[in-house]
């Protein structure tokens, strides 16, 4: 047990020390959206599945947001800049913001 | 001058209600003792050509077309059929709507065994006869063969042999017929006693007879999928003027009745083969929505729709409504979605009302109705059932706000989220922020 909680100490050392702040913000807007969709689906499980249609589509927002969010921290992260070689993080945020175009126009198409 | 009018719409009538019917005979004796029979018929409006089966000049059809819609085989022994004729004739005959009467005897020659079989029967072997020890009429010559069948035996179908119930017993003498019971089409109009089997009397009894008890078949009917009607009867003395007007008594001291039953079965039996009997056609279909008078070009889910169904019956020559309480709707996309007994609002028209289910595709409105003794009554119509328009679907419903805010929450927080990331400066890196 103390073992896990070294672990889990250590990790936050590391995250607190390590990370550039930009990442930690994208991490606190991950948390946020993942949040939401929790509470949606908490909603959903009370309430019922009737406007299926709603539901759908505000957990998808979610879903697909927080995919989205964790697809932009990827490519901004400087620890994987060889993998996204010729990519820059500006590169990066532009196809973010175009998904998220296509990807509200869906959900207000779909949201009922 | 009004005589002959009057002459020439009776015979133009008799012409339009019957069919043209060949008789084949074996010899003309028959067409003497089995008079009545055909008195009847003819007196019933049928047009009877008496030929012996193996004349030459035999012909089903000329240049394409059949010269006859019906066809009495009255000839047992015959062993080749004379002209044109044979089985493959008569069974192209069939397959074109023809109606065929077949009746055999215990010599029952081999052509007609082989379109027996054609037709889904068997005829038990030469010589047979079906015997009954327990119920033989009091004629008999002591084998036991000319038997006496209750009414109750016959099938239980009015449209094909009349009310069982007021029928007197029946006389027969005849071999009998195996019907395949693995088709669905065949019919047993009348079978034997429990206590009755084929067999050829003067033998001993060495091998289980072909048929035994109620498995044995006196008279089998068929109709086919084209509505073509045959029956075959294992008894031609069951057609003649003897055993129409003779007595019944079973053994020696049964009850007697003064006439057999055999006038009134024939005479049914011969309506319902040449189809005076039974024969069901659809006059209209209908369908719309419910408040409207057309039909849409395609009907949504959820859809109340209305469709109905005229059917008629030909009685003596003549359409008219057909009344019962048990014709089927169904609504299939390859399942049946909906299965519904259309009610009956004026006589001859069925009606249902139902909702589309919630799902969309094409779909047929289908009404088959198959019952014994009448034709088959299909008839199918293809809709279309197309999904809500985008406009249809309810907004703004209260329970769905959650997901209405916390959509436009993820909007929000994109526009936020950009903002902040934009706008933020690390201090040790040097990349973020476009120029």
């Amino acid at each position: 047990m103390p073992k896990t909680g070294a672990v889990i100490s250590k990790f936050f050392k590391e995250y607190n020390t390590k990370t550039p702040k930009k990442l930690k913000i994208v991490d606190a807007y991950l948390l946020y959206i993942l949040l939401t969709g929790v509470v949606q689906f908490a909603y959903c499980l009370l309430v019922g599945t009737f406007p299926f249609n709603s539901f759908l589509s505000g957990f998808i927002s979610c879903v697909s947001c927080f995919i989205l969010a964790v697809c932009l921290r990827l490519q901004v992260n400087p620890e994987n800049k060889n993998q996204f070689y010729g990519i820059s993080p500006e590169r990066g945020f532009a196809d973010f913001i175009f998904a998220h175009v296509v990807l509200h126009l869906v959900v207000m198409n779909f949201i009922g | 001058m009004n005589f002959i009018i009057y002459l020439i719409f009776s015979i133009l009538s008799v012409v339009n209600a019957s069919g043209n019917t060949l008789v084949l005979l074996d010899n003309q004796v028959i067409r003497e003792t089995h008079s009545i029979f055909f008195k009847l018929l003819q007196d019933a409006g049928y047009q009877l050509t008496f030929k012996i089966a193996d004349d030459s000049t035999l012909h089903l059809s000329k240049y394409g077309e059949y010269l006859y819609d019906n066809l009495i085989i009255f000839a047992p022994s015959v062993e080749e059929f004379g002209g044109s004729l044979n089985v493959d004739a008569i069974t192209q005959f069939i397959d074109e709507g023809g109606n065929v009467f077949v009746a055999g005897s215990s010599a029952t020659g081999d052509i007609l065994r082989e379109l027996a079989s054609e037709c889904g029967f068997e005829v038990d072997e030469e010589g047979a006869f079906v015997i009954d020890h327990l119920n033989y009429d009091v004629s008999d010559n002591g084998q036991h063969t000319k038997i006496v069948v209750p009414s109750e035996f016959l099938i239980d179908a009015p449209i094909i042999v009349g009310e069982r119930k007021a029928i007197a017993p029946l006389l027969y003498r005849g071999t009998g017929i195996l019907a395949d019971p693995e088709n669905p089409l065949v019919l047993p109009i009348l079978t034997a006693d429990s206590t009755a089997y084929s067999y050829i009397p003067e033998q001993q009894i060495k091998e289980y007879p072909h048929a035994v008890g109620k498995n044995t078949v006196l008279i089998a009917g068929l109709q086919a999928r084209n509505n073509a009607r045959i029956v075959f009867s294992g008894s031609l003395d069951f057609f003649s003027d003897d055993y129409f007007t003779s007595s019944v008594q079973k053994g020696e001291q049964g009850d007697k009745v003064p006439v057999s039953g055999n006038q009134k079965v024939a005479l049914s039996i011969a309506d319902w083969v040449f189809k005076q009997r039974g024969q069901l056609r659809v006059r209209s279909v209908k369908h719309h929505k419910q408040g409207e008078k057309v039909p849409p070009q395609a009907y949504t889910i959820m859809d109340q729709i209305v469709y109905s169904i005229e059917v008629d019956i030909l009685e003596s020559g003549e359409w008219k409504p057909f009344n019962t309480n048990d014709i089927q709707l169904e609504f299939v996309r390859i399942d049946p979605f909906i299965r519904t007994t259309l009610t009956r609002k004026v006589p001859g028209k069925y009606e249902a009302i139902f909702k589309i289910p919630d799902v969309y595709g094409v779909y047929q409105l289908n009404v088959d109705y198959d019952r014994v003794g009448y034709t088959r009554l299909y008839s199918s119509t293809q809709v279309s059932v197309r999904p809500l328009q985008h406009t249809q679907y309810e907004r703004f419903i209260p329970s769905a706000y959650p997901y209405y805010i916390s959509a436009f929450s993820m909007m929000f927080g994109v526009f936020l989220f950009s903002f902040v990331f934009l706008h933020y400066k690390d201090e040790p890196t040097t990349k973020t922020k476009g120029d």
